[in-house]
């Protein structure tokens, strides 16, 4: 066992810090803010590819495709680190698109994407959630009909976030609906300005953007298939399995705001920070993040071992969410009436942050597999507890 | 990064396993639990025969000089099956306190001793208002003539009833600032001893001193010396303490796993319905981040590196969640796992009496609370 990184990756995140230091602009960070994620605006395109210029975007990728060959360890600390900065770098294309057509898209493929994913210049948004298929994935109908030289695609999908700001949709796609279950879905790359999309928005309870998309007789390349056709939801078991790796650390930047808050704040003479039900709470919250560090690096170092991570990916996204919501709890807790005071209005404190970060936490339990799907991958295919 | 066991750990929690499986059953905990002295002699000299006393004792006082992260690694075996009997107050409490004070002199009389099963020791820290806190030692230590005159009753003192050697903390008369180690022989005049009964029917002991006398070579470290180092043995016995309590948590997990896909309920096995899943789901999670927590820090400790503030995020979390997930063992175990016969009572005491050895959570998140600067 060894819980610490070598002396190249530290040197590795040195850079990265140093980098985020100075190129974490006020304008990048409210832009951040507005949008919900550094994607797609103006500001965030820049930084990006500057950002990916070091191959940082995408590390633990062989050289060849753009990356560093490190570890993912150092992939999952940058992460770390560009949440802490204020800038949550997570990415569809470099982060869940890209590591499945590393393992099953084929050299084609492989070739037109992966420098281009890598050097931050196209932004994939996923495209899985219909209607009628949440947490049930298997029971999409987005209907792509095999014409020969391309498919014609018809059906909805939504809460496609980032849907109007990314170049590429990652979809998922029913191509055979006479198979058995899992077994007619297809994933293909989709041109977002292709003629028959439409996208109407949807506005989050968190004042983000995410969006409903029309499919009305698009056209896609039969080269935009990825892998083979029909084993879709097997590859988009494990992007998911990427995508449930969940960098705790925007909510431990607001965190370290709620803690110079309690400390700064004075009642009756005394600093909140001094009251000993404030400090449990406090220290409560730096254990959960601690305990959170542990299965979050575990998953790296199993990618990194050669294990492929299913149900201990399961595990920290479960584990992290409910971090997540626990600590935008204990902020409106010890920011008490002020917590509730929003960006702008007189009186708020935090710069009216916590009430935003109260409302958008509620949907870390949910997105990507509920906490509830979450533990039942965990006793299903962790535990081989019986399914009937 | 390695978030893995290495070959030599894996050897050792193997081998302990095995050990443990053929001599530590369930009906030999129980056994022991009624039992005044709490373990047997031919276990004790196995365990020594297998070199588990002198594990973490350097070679050149005839231990094999391993470090905290092994001494963890079995330890979490050990609460696995609930051993009893005296290796923690004697390797840890024993040990690790003369690791961490003794002279040259004092190592060469005690440590061949200890690494060769031929010396039972514990500590003697808490009195009467039950916490780890400077200001809760008042046991005085007089000086007179060429020793220490030690007055004065400890409490929760584990394996006293067995120990040679009880290494008490006491305050030098008139002292405020600091306290003293003091090795006392069990045997000697004044001391007298009275098993507690306890929940757990672990034997936690009342050690009574009347006008014991003590030579006052018996001191380990410096006078007024002792709270700096009694610190770091309330922190590593805590992550001792967790690495004990991650075992139980393993096992516990695995017996109402096993459980769940055997037993039907409405024509199926209860392992199929969500309730229960969910419950079992939430049981792996608490085991998973407590052995990492466990770990992590017994590799700090093993590394050198500071470890305040993470022991005391260890025995936090460990505390809370060993608790917790026994609870929902007992709730996917039904009534039967209420029963005295059933293994899983065995924990449940367990967890609570080790969530309050060392400090609990709340004692612990202070701590941590001071490390963050609050």
């Amino acid at each position: 066992m060894d819980f610490s990184f070598s002396s190249e990756e530290q040197k590795l995140l040195e850079d990265v810090r140093a980098f985020l230091k100075s190129e974490a602009t006020p304008e990048l960070l409210s832009e951040t803010h507005e949008l919900g994620f550094i994607y797609g605006g103006k500001e965030g395109r820049k930084f990006i590819k500057k950002f990916a210029a070091n191959g940082w975007l995408t590390p633990n990728w062989p050289e060849e495709f753009g990356g560093l060959g490190t570890a993912s360890t150092v992939s999952f600390a940058i992460k770390e680190e560009m949440a802490l900065a204020g800038v949550p770098l997570i990415f569809v294309a470099a982060h869940m698109a890209g590591p499945t057509i590393i393992h099953f898209g084929s050299e084609e493929m492989k070739k037109e994407w992966l420098l281009p994913i890598a050097r931050g210049e196209v932004e994939f948004c996923l495209g899985y959630t219909e209607p009628q298929a949440g947490s049930d994935l298997s029971a999409i109908s987005i209907r792509a009909v095999d014409k020969g030289d391309h498919f014609l695609l018809n059906g909805q999908k939504t809460f496609n976030t980032h849907a109007h700001v990314a170049d590429y949709h990652w979809l998922g796609t029913l191509t055979d609906p006479e198979a058995k279950r899992y077994q007619g879905m297809s994933i293909m790359i989709v041109d977002l300005k292709s003629p028959g999309i439409t996208i109407r928005p949807l506005i989050t309870m968190a004042g983000w953007q995410t969006n409903e998309v029309f499919y009305d007789d698009v056209t896609v390349p039969k080269k935009n298939l990825v892998g083979d056709p029909n084993m879709g939801f097997y590859y988009l078991m494990h992007a998911l399995d990427f995508e449930r790796m969940f960098p705790l650390a925007a909510y431990r930047r607001i965190f370290d705001q709620i803690v110079g808050y309690a400390k700064d704040t004075v009642i009756n003479g005394q600093s909140l920070s001094k009251q000993p039900l404030v400090r449990q709470k406090l220290a409560q919250i730096t254990i959960e993040l601690e305990a959170n560090k542990h299965l979050y690096y575990r998953l790296a170092h199993m990618l990194d071992s050669g294990q492929v991570p299913n149900y201990q990916a399961s595990m920290q996204k479960l584990f992290a969410t409910e971090v997540a919501q626990h600590i935008t709890n204990t902020g409106m807790e010890i920011l008490g009436l002020f917590g509730q005071l929003k960006k702008g209005s007189k009186w708020a404190v935090l710069g009216g942050l916590m009430e935003h970060h109260y409302r958008s936490s509620v949907v870390e339990t949910i997105y990507a597999g509920t906490s509830e799907i979450q533990r039942n991958i965990i006793a299903l295919r962790g535990l081989e507890l019986p399914r009937k | 990064m390695d978030y893995d066991l290495n070959e030599e750990q894996n050897m050792l929690k193997e081998s302990a396993h095995k050990f443990l499986a053929n001599e530590c059953p369930g009906d030999f905990v129980r056994e022991m639990a009624e039992d005044k002295k709490g373990f047997t002699d031919d276990i004790w000299q196995k365990m020594t025969e297998v070199g588990w006393l002198g594990l973490l004792i350097p070679e050149e006082y005839g231990g094999s000089g391993m470090d905290f992260l092994f001494l963890a690694i079995l330890l979490s075996e050990m609460g696995a099956f609930c051993l009893p009997g005296p290796f923690f107050s004697t390797a840890v409490l024993g040990g690790l306190t003369l690791l961490e004070t003794a002279d040259k002199a004092q190592k060469e009389e005690i440590l061949p001793d200890l690494a060769a099963g031929n010396r039972i020791m514990t500590l003697a820290w808490i009195e009467q208002d039950g916490t780890y806190n400077h200001q809760g030692v008042k046991v005085v230590a007089e000086t007179q003539a060429d020793n220490y005159v030690l007055s004065g009753t400890k409490i929760f003192v584990p394996d006293a009833h067995v120990a040679d050697t009880i290494i008490c903390v006491a305050r030098e008369k008139g002292s405020t600032t600091g306290v003293d180690l003091l090795l006392v022989d069990a045997k000697s005049p004044g001391v007298s001893i009275t098993l507690l009964d306890t929940m757990a029917g672990d034997k936690q002991c009342e050690v009574v001193f009347d006008g014991v006398e003590i030579p006052k070579g018996n001191l380990l470290g410096g006078p007024n010396q002792g709270w700096p180092v009694l610190k770091r043995i309330l922190q590593m016995s805590g992550v001792a303490k967790c690495a004990e309590m991650i075992g139980g948590a393993q096992k516990v997990t695995d017996m109402a796993i096993d459980y769940v896909k055997i037993r039907t309920q409405f024509g199926r096995p209860v392992g199929a319905f969500q309730a229960v899943q969910h419950h079992c789901a939430n049981m792996l999670t608490y085991s998973d981040t407590i052995k990492y927590m466990t770990y992590s820090t017994a590799w700090r400790i093993a590394a050198g590196l500071p470890f305040e503030k993470e022991a005391s995020m260890c025995k936090a979390w460990v505390s809370d969640s060993y608790r917790r997930l026994v609870a929902l063992g007992h709730q996917v175990f039904g009534g039967i796992g209420f029963m005295e016969e059933h293994d899983l009572q065995l924990y449940f005491k367990r967890a609570k009496a080790a969530e309050q050895m060392f400090g609990d959570a709340d004692f612990h998140r202070e701590m941590v609370a001071q490390k963050m600067g609050l």
